[in-house]
């Protein structure tokens, strides 16, 4: 019976190394090699050949992904405190023994995250073009002229604004989850103490909740840096959306566009090191914090 | 969750090598009747196929549509590389060099030597590079205006047929009707400043002895952008993006009066604004010098016979029938509804109906067959994608920022020289 084991462990194994270990590795044997020309037909032809970390220096040196992870930065300071801040706050409010009509409302703020990303974003791309918009044909009607949603750093917003109505449901309902793991003894020997309802949710429950904001605030930070879908969606809408924008969206034009696939594995595997970089470093800091809190 | 991304970067390249998968090898045993694979964009293949393989019962094709220009040329790409190509595949004339550069299309010279006269050279010369033939013309876009005829005479402007006299007509329009525009040539666009460089005597890209020359910023074409940045500063023309949710309510509203672009720009228009049909009309581009008629092409596209094919010559038969023939070029018209690239096939054209966008316009496709009996060869590099994607954010970051359009331009053109050299070229460029 030493066999159950391996069986059991059987079908994740082949899994991950199929899809994950396997691509992994050719991705990273790819940022290796570039197309290169060599003599034969009219122009010559383009074969693929071993060229060290030149992809990688290449990449690195491209003032482009630095400008597009900063507009990355700008965009996650938006949407990431408020998406959180908000889902934060609904699940408090939820939570709230007074407050009716719970698991209407429940439902009603985690709707949003059901729309695929790409239905949003086009949703909402209608409502930022001045001439589809009902919020610019408000301001029109009084006299401002449209809201400026897709040019300039108007973009910021409007983006960020699309991934705080999808997500604040979805962090919503970790935190709200988490909340009511809370034992109600807490409750009512803080109310003994005399706390109200502000004070017990300051107090008591953000604290006991940190582990769910924490998993939270990796997840959007991490979907901040994937951030594709949305600007890629708006993109045909405005002209102040670059084939550059996002890291992911240079990764997909080097891939699929301008046929350098290298290149394009070269950034992302920069780009999963520098993710897995900065979701240690978070955990890393709240560790401490945590241990530097209880000694 | 951190793998999650890891697993992005991975699956890209795991994307790339799953859609070779959904081609079929082609292939029976020798003397069988035989299959072919064939790739192609579009409507009416159907028909197309169905009178082929009816006829032909031994060299039976099979067609699958694998996405648009760019993400069939992508697919096309990686497919080849993993040595499982379809036999034949349409492919952009943009991308076709870039094709030829991976390999990936046959030469085809000896197999073609009996249809030279059914296209002009200067359709040749989209698929013929030194003398040698790599795929079949099947469609071509000479360039043209498509305009909106009842608002022009509205505000009495007469129709342009040189750029000043556009420029003139882009500035009436914003003076007795500030509501409206003439066009609007987004960044976007590089086809059409190829296209109108072109007329003005640029080459974007040249090759002679093995050695490329890069022209995106020459004199000429500097003096185009110039030109139409002083159009765009006045706000004469727009450059807001082409056919979005906005511009679609422009056409349909009348505010937008025109677009220069290949001759399929009505095909386009109709599909978002049919109630407006019969209030367009098409005329010659205008010229640089007063008196010219030659245009470049901006758009089209020829069918290739991959090198991966077991059965090349029954594929170029049915490339030759499909693209060549009067049956195949009925086709073209009828069923794939689009300009075709064959002389035999323009002559069909001119005899027949106005597209729907401009019934009365009944000269329509003999304007048409006039405007591509003379057309401005014009070479397309190997890497157009790259400065597709350069020019576009180059292009608008200048309109954003104000600063001259010629920065560009020449930043293009260093993108593109840098990108040939790094690849291995010769470019005669610094």
């Amino acid at each position: 019976m030493r066999l159950a084991p391996y069986l059991f462990a059987g079908p994740a194994v082949v899994l991950y190394v199929v899809f994950m270990l396997i691509p992994v590795l050719y991705a990273i044997w790819l940022s290796l090699r570039a197309y290169r020309l060599q003599a034969g037909g009219t122009f010559g032809r383009r074969v693929e050949v071993f060229v060290g970390l030149e992809n990688y220096i290449g990449v690195l040196s491209d003032p482009e992904l630095l400008a597009s992870f900063g507009r990355l930065a700008i965009y996650g300071l938006i949407a990431v405190p408020l998406t959180l801040g908000l889902a934060l706050l609904f699940a408090l409010l939820l939570d709230v023994p007074a407050v009716r009509a719970k698991r209407f409302s429940r439902t009603a703020i985690f709707i949003p995250y059901a729309v695929p990303g790409v239905v949003a974003a086009l949703m909402w791309g209608f409502m930022y073009l001045p001439s589809t918009s009902p919020f610019s044909y408000l301001t029109e009607q009084a006299g401002w002229g449209p809201i400026p949603f897709l040019t300039g750093s108007g973009l910021f917003g409007s983006l960020a604004n699309i991934a705080i109505w999808g997500g604040v449901g979805f962090n919503m309902i970790i935190i709200y989850t988490s909340l009511r793991g809370i034992p109600d003894e807490l409750y009512e020997a803080a109310r003994l103490d005399g706390a109200n309802e502000l004070q017990i949710a300051l107090r008591v429950k953000v604290p006991l909740v940190g582990p769910a904001i924490l998993l939270t605030t990796v997840f959007a930070l991490i979907g901040t840096l994937q951030l594709y879908g949305e600007p890629m969606t708006l993109k045909p809408m405005t002209n102040d959306i670059s084939q550059t924008w996002a890291p992911l969206m240079t990764i997909y034009r080097d891939a699929f566009l301008t046929d350098n696939l290298p290149a394009a594995a070269a950034s992302s595997t920069i780009l999963a090191l520098g993710t897995v970089a900065l979701s240690l470093l978070i955990l890393g800091i709240v560790n401490r914090k945590r241990f530097g809190a209880r000694s | 969750m951190r793998s999650r991304l890891l697993a992005t970067g991975a699956t890209l390249v795991l994307i790339g090598a799953g859609l070779t998968a959904c081609s079929s090898s082609s292939g029976s045993g020798s003397d069988g009747p035989v299959t072919l694979d064939f790739w192609g964009w579009g409507v009416g293949y159907e028909d197309v196929i169905k009178e082929w393989n009816d006829a032909n019962p031994d060299i039976q094709v099979k067609h699958t549509d694998a996405g648009g220009g760019d993400e069939s040329s992508a697919k096309l790409l990686t497919a080849s590389r993993a040595g499982n190509a379809p036999d034949l595949a349409l492919v952009e004339f943009t991308t076709l060099p870039a094709m030829i550069v991976a390999d990936v299309p046959l030469d085809i010279t000896d197999y073609v030597g009996d249809i030279e006269d059914a296209f002009t050279s200067g359709t040749w010369d989209q698929t013929r590079f030194d003398g040698a033939v790599y795929g079949i013309p099947q469609d071509v876009g000479p360039m043209a205006l498509t305009y909106r005829e009842d608002r022009l005479a509205e505000l009495g402007i007469p129709v342009p047929t040189t750029w000043e006299e556009f420029g003139a007509a882009a500035r009436a329009v914003k003076e007795k009707d500030p509501n409206s525009v003439l066009t609007s040539l987004p960044a976007s666009e590089l086809g059409f400043y190829a296209g109108v460089a072109a007329q003005a005597g640029s080459q974007w890209w040249s090759i002679e002895d093995g050695v490329w020359t890069v022209g995106i910023a020459d004199e000429a074409s500097l003096e185009v952008a110039d030109f139409f940045e002083g159009l765009v500063r006045d706000g004469a023309i727009s450059t807001e993006p082409l056919l979005t949710p906005e511009y679609n309510a422009k056409l349909n509203e009348g505010t937008m009066l025109s677009w220069p672009a290949g001759i399929w720009a009505g095909g386009v228009f109709y599909g978002v604004a049919p109630d407006t049909a019969g209030k367009w009309a098409m005329s010659p581009l205008p010229q640089w010098t007063p008196g010219d008629t030659k245009v470049a092409y901006q758009g089209g596209s020829g069918m290739i016979v991959t090198k991966g094919s077991e059965h090349p010559e029954e594929a170029a038969e049915f490339a030759k029938w499909f693209n060549a023939s009067e049956q195949g070029n009925k086709l073209l018209l009828d069923s794939r509804q689009v300009y075709p690239a064959s002389s035999v096939g323009q002559e069909m054209a001119a005899e027949s109906e106005p597209p729907a966008l401009m019934p009365q316009q009944t000269d329509f496709y003999q304007t048409a067959a006039d405007i591509s009996s003379e057309t401005i060869p014009v070479t397309w590099g190997p890497n157009v994608n790259l400065a597709k994607s350069v020019f576009e954010d180059q292009l608008n970051k200048a309109i954003a920022d104000g600063t001259p359009w010629r920065d560009a331009f020449a930043a293009t053109q260093k993108a593109v020289v840098d990108d040939m050299k790094k690849s291995g070229y010769e470019v005669a460029n610094d």
